[in-house]
C-alpha cells in the first residue's frame, strides 16, 4: 500500500511539474493570452518566414494549424469548439460554408491591400463583390506528363490519355469532381454539368480509361511523379509546379478541351475571436511583397498583380503557370452543385474507382 | 528433435526482423543529409537539431507525457476501483453483464470513440484542448486495467480474506494490508498499459485536440502530411527510443516488484 502511495504522489508530482513547465514555455513563447491568431490553412502552403515576420510587426502571435480537405476543416468549424481566426476553403467550400452561416463578413476598409488583386479574380460567382473570401492562390487543373517515358511523344489534351500504348502509365489524383470533370471535359461537357446522361456518358468513357490507369492517389502523387513511377499524373497546377521543380525533365500542360480553374481563399470563420487581428493578417498576406515571396515559396500562381513585379520573369512568364486566359478557350470554377447532385458526383466516382481492369 | 529446434530461431529472427526494419530503415534516413527517403547522401545530424531547436514541439511533448502520466494515473484508481467492484459483485449474470460493458469499450473501434466524445464536448460546451483530450484518454484507459487488474484478484485465494478477518482486520485494513499489495503487479501492469496506449494514441486524440493544444502523434501525422521533411524521422527516432526506455523502465520495476513481493510474502 505504501509503496503505491508514494508511485502515485510520484506520477502527479511529476505530471504537474511537466504541466507547470509546459505552460511556463507557452507563456514564454505567447502561446496563451489574447494577443495570438489561429490560421486554419493547408499543409506547406505558407511561408513561414512570412508569419515570423507578422509577428514581429505586429506583436501578435500565430498559431498555425493545417487541415488536408475542405470537407475535414468545414467539419472541424461547423462542430465550433475550437478557435480559428483565419481559413483558407477553396472555392466550392466557400458557398457551402455561406449556405451554412459558417463565415463572417469580411471589413474591406480594413483591407486597403485588395486594390492590388487582379480584378479578374475579384467578384466571381460564388462569392459576389467578394463580401466574405480574399483569393490566396489560384491555378487550373491539367496533366503532368514525363515526355522521356513517352519516347518523346507530346500530351496536349485529355483524349490524348485514352490513347492504348499508355497502359498502366496514369495516376489520378483522388477527387471526385477532378476525375469526372475530367470524362466530362473529354466529351466537351461542362465542368458544372448536371444532366444525368451526360454524367453516364462520361462515367462510361471513364471506364474505357481504366486499364491506363495505375494507382488513384492522394499527396503522394507527387512524389511518386518525381521519382518516375509513371508517365503521367492529373494534378492540380501547383502540385505540378514542385513536381517539376524536383525533377525538371516532367512537364505540364493544361489540356486544351477545358478543365478547372480553381481559386483558395482567405476567409473568417465563425469560430474567430481575434477578428481586429484576422484583418490584419489577410491584409499582411495580401500586401504585393509578401504576396510574391508567398508564391514563390509555395510555387502556386498569386493572383495578386502587382505581386508578378517582384517574381523573377522566369516564373511569371511560364504560360504553363500563369496562362493567357484568351488562348486557353474553357477554364470554368466548380460551382456549388448541391448535395444531391454532388452525392451522385461522388457516387459515379466510387463505380469508376471500383470498375475491374 | 535438434534441427526443428534450429529452424524455430531462424523463423523468430525472420518475423523480427520484418517487424523492426520499418523503424530501422525510418531512423536510418534520419541521419541522410540528402533530405529524401531514397538516396542515401551522407551523415548528418541538421534534423535531430532541427528537432531540439523546435519549441512548439517541446511543448508537445510535455504535453503528450503530462496527459500520458495524468490519465493513466486517474485511470489506474478508477480502474483498479472498478475491478474490486467485479469482484465483490455477488450474482454470477452481473458480473458477467459488467464484464462485458467493460470489454466493449476495449474492442470498440477508436474512431467510433474518438467521435463520439467530439459530439458529446461540443454538446456540453467543454472546450477542445488540454481537458478533452486528458478525459478522454482516461475513458479509453479505465477498461484496460480493470482487465489487466482482475485476473490478480481472482487468483487471490479467498481463504487469505478470511484469514485477516479471522485475525481482527476491519474492511479498511483487508483492502490495504491484503487486497492492494497482492495485487500490486496487476496494478503496475495496467499503469503501464495505460500509459503506452495513451502515448501512442492517435485516432480519439485527433477528434478531441484542438486550440493549439495536440500530442505528439497527431502532430507528427499533420507534419507529415505536409510533405517529405527528415526532421519527422528524427523526431519519430526520438519517440521510439522513449519507447524502449519505458520498456526498460518497466521490466526492472516489475522485476523489483516480484522479488521484493517474495521476500514479503516469506516474512
Amino acid at each position: 500500500m505504501k509503496k503505491l502511495t508514494i508511485f502515485f504522489a510520484a506520477v502527479f508530482g511529476a505530471a504537474l511539474l511537466l504541466y507547470y513547465v509546459s505552460l511556463a514555455l507557452n507563456r514564454t513563447e505567447g502561446y496563451v493570452g489574447k494577443n495570438t491568431l489561429t490560421v486554419y490553412n493547408w499543409g506547406d502552403y505558407i511561408d513561414p518566414a512570412l508569419i515570423k515576420k507578422f509577428e514581429k510587426q505586429t506583436g501578435i502571435k500565430v498559431i498555425y494549424q493545417t487541415f488536408d480537405s475542405n470537407e475535414a476543416m468545414m467539419a472541424k468549424i461547423a462542430q465550433g469548439g475550437a478557435t480559428f481566426d483565419v481559413a483558407v476553403p477553396s472555392e466550392y467550400a466557400i458557398s457551402k460554408m455561406k449556405e451554412d452561416g459558417l463565415l463572417i463578413p469580411l471589413d474591406h476598409s480594413k483591407l486597403p491591400n485588395l486594390k492590388y488583386i487582379n480584378p479578374r479574380f475579384l467578384n466571381l460567382s460564388f462569392d459576389p463583390g467578394n463580401r466574405y473570401s480574399v483569393p490566396y492562390f489560384w491555378g487550373t487543373v491539367g496533366i503532368v506528363y514525363n515526355p522521356g517515358m513517352l519516347g518523346g511523344k507530346k500530351i496536349t489534351s485529355w483524349n490524348d490519355l485514352w490513347d492504348p500504348d499508355l497502359r498502366n502509365q496514369i495516376l489520378l489524383v483522388d477527387g471526385a469532381r477532378e476525375v469526372i470533370g475530367m470524362g466530362l471535359n473529354s466529351l466537351h461537357y461542362s465542368l458544372n454539368d448536371t444532366n444525368k446522361e451526360h454524367l453516364k456518358e462520361a462515367k462510361e468513357k471513364l471506364d474505357r480509361l481504366v486499364p491506363n490507369v495505375k494507382a488513384i492517389v492522394g499527396d503522394e502523387i507527387k512524389m511518386l511523379l518525381a521519382n518516375e513511377e509513371a508517365a503521367i499524373g492529373v494534378v492540380w497546377s501547383g502540385d505540378a509546379a514542385e513536381i517539376i521543380a524536383e525533377n525538371d525533365k516532367l512537364d505540364y500542360v493544361v489540356p486544351k478541351e477545358g478543365s478547372n480553374l480553381w481559386f483558395d481563399n482567405m476567409v473568417i470563420p465563425k469560430t474567430a475571436k481575434n477578428i481586429e487581428g484576422a484583418h490584419k493578417f489577410i491584409n499582411f498576406m495580401l500586401d504585393p511583397k509578401n504576396a510574391a515571396q508567398n508564391a514563390e515559396y509555395v510555387g502556386y500562381s498569386t493572383p495578386n498583380k502587382k505581386a508578378l513585379d517582384y517574381m523573377p520573369k522566369e516564373i511569371t512568364e511560364d504560360k504553363r503557370f500563369y496562362p493567357d486566359f484568351d488562348s486557353i478557350g474553357n477554364l470554368e470554377v466548380y460551382k456549388n452543385l448541391g448535395k444531391r447532385m454532388l452525392a451522385y458526383y461522388n457516387e459515379l466516382f466510387l463505380q469508376f474507382k471500383m470498375h475491374r481492369k | 528433435m535438434r534441427s526443428n529446434h534450429k529452424w524455430g530461431k531462424v523463423y523468430l529472427a525472420v518475423v523480427f526482423v520484418i517487424l523492426y526494419m520499418p523503424i530501422v530503415y525510418l531512423i536510418y534516413y534520419s541521419f541522410n543529409s540528402g533530405g529524401t527517403m531514397h538516396d542515401f547522401e551522407g551523415v548528418t545530424l541538421d534534423w535531430y537539431k532541427e528537432v531540439l531547436h523546435d519549441t512548439r514541439l517541446w511543448i508537445i511533448v510535455l504535453n503528450t507525457i503530462t496527459i500520458a502520466l495524468l490519465s493513466s494515473a486517474i485511470s489506474t484508481i478508477l480502474g483498479v476501483m472498478g475491478a474490486l467492484a467485479i469482484y465483490y459483485v455477488k450474482s454470477w449474470r452481473m458480473k458477467q453483464i459488467l464484464l462485458m460493458l467493460n470489454n466493449v469499450l476495449i474492442v470498440s473501434p477508436d474512431v467510433i470513440i474518438g467521435a463520439s466524445f467530439l459530439i458529446l464536448f461540443t454538446m456540453i460546451g467543454i472546450q477542445l484542448g488540454f481537458t478533452s483530450v486528458l478525459l478522454s484518454h482516461i475513458a479509453f484507459s479505465v477498461p484496460i486495467v480493470v482487465l489487466m487488474v482482475l485476473p490478480k484478484l481472482q487468483e487471490m485465494s479467498s481463504t487469505l480474506i478470511d484469514a485477516a478477518r479471522d485475525l481482527g482486520a476491519n474492511q479498511w485494513d483487508v483492502l490495504t494490508k491484503v487486497v492492494l499489495p497482492y495485487i500490486t503487479p496487476g496494478i503496475f501492469a495496467g499503469f503501464f498499459m495505460a500509459l503506452t496506449y495513451s502515448l501512442d494514441d492517435f485516432a480519439v486524440t485527433f477528434f478531441v485536440t484542438g486550440n493549439g493544444f495536440s500530442t505528439l502523434s497527431v502532430e507528427i501525422y499533420s507534419r507529415a502530411r505536409q510533405g517529405i521533411s527528415l526532421s519527422i524521422n528524427a523526431l519519430s527516432a526520438l519517440l521510439f527510443l522513449l519507447t524502449i526506455a519505458l520498456v526498460i523502465g518497466y521490466y526492472f520495476i516489475s522485476q523489483k516488484s516480484a522479488v521484493s513481493g517474495m521476500g514479503g510474502r516469506r516474512r
